[in-house]
């Protein structure tokens, strides 16, 4: 979706278990759920 | 690697319900910042996701404790002295904070949220902080009140998930980021699929 909206050089980091502990863990676990970083530009 | 899926061109909720759950939910973290949440908040969250914490420890509580994030947008690396910055779904303000530490006072950090209660407490964090070249603007991530290019970065940290409408929110952080600027964002994506009635349930957009 971003490079669809004119974004170029994506790069995405590890994932992060960030619901683990937390209430929204079972339905993250149901769907394989992570936080991530992501990087972008907009070309210049 | 995520697989973020892509959005049906229609929208798989309506946008204007799904924003008033979302204010809900997060006007309670503002108010409440120990209740219980499906998500973690506060310094237990910044410190979980890696957060450097020689930034973090001297913040005050009231920048950290409703901080409600998923990953750590400064993972891709630090700003730069001086860049202006727009934080897209700023909540309390943490991630701006951070960013303040990083561009300096000659930078300048415009943080949008939708929210009241945030937004009141982002802004009374700043002046308590004495960050004048932090300000925030109540807005929508897709139609944020910033004028065109200019952003040298844009960061944003769990709340693009939260839009119905992605793509516009997509394009919008396009429009106010110069030629050459980044996107640095932090965000949730599944890597199994949802179905197509969870996708169409708001409740579980924000639960």
């Amino acid at each position: 979706m971003l490079e669809d909206s004119g974004f170029v050089g994506v790069e995405i980091g590890p994932g992060v278990d960030t619901f683990a502990g937390a209430g929204g863990e079972p339905n993250a676990r149901a769907y394989g759920v992570l936080g991530y970083p992501f990087l972008a530009r907009k070309p210049a | 690697m995520a697989d973020v899926q892509s959005a049906p061109d229609e929208l798989a909720v309506d946008a204007e319900a799904l924003r008033e759950e979302v204010k809900i939910k997060y006007r309670e973290v503002a108010i409440k910042p120990d209740g219980e949440f499906h998500f973690h908040t506060g310094r237990p969250l910044a410190a979980k996701l890696g957060y450097d914490p020689a930034i973090v420890d001297p913040l005050p509580d009231v920048a950290v404790e409703s901080f409600a994030g998923v990953a750590n947008p400064f993972a891709a690396g630090p700003l730069n002295e001086g860049e202006h910055v727009v934080d897209a779904g700023s909540g309390c303000g943490f991630d701006s904070f951070i960013a303040a530490s990083q561009v300096g006072p000659t930078g300048h950090i415009i943080g949008i949220d939708m929210t009241k209660e945030m937004l009141d407490k982002s802004r009374a964090t700043a002046g308590q902080m004495g960050l004048d070249y932090v300000e925030f603007r109540e807005g929508l991530i897709e139609d944020m009140p910033v004028e065109d290019g200019w952003a040298d970065v844009v960061i944003s940290n769990g709340v693009i998930n939260l839009c119905a409408d992605k793509k516009q929110a997509f394009s919008e952080i396009r429009r106010v980021l110069r030629p050459g600027g980044r996107l640095q964002f932090a965000d949730i994506a599944n890597s199994k699929p949802v179905p197509e009635a969870a996708v169409r349930n708001i409740d579980l957009w924000t639960a």
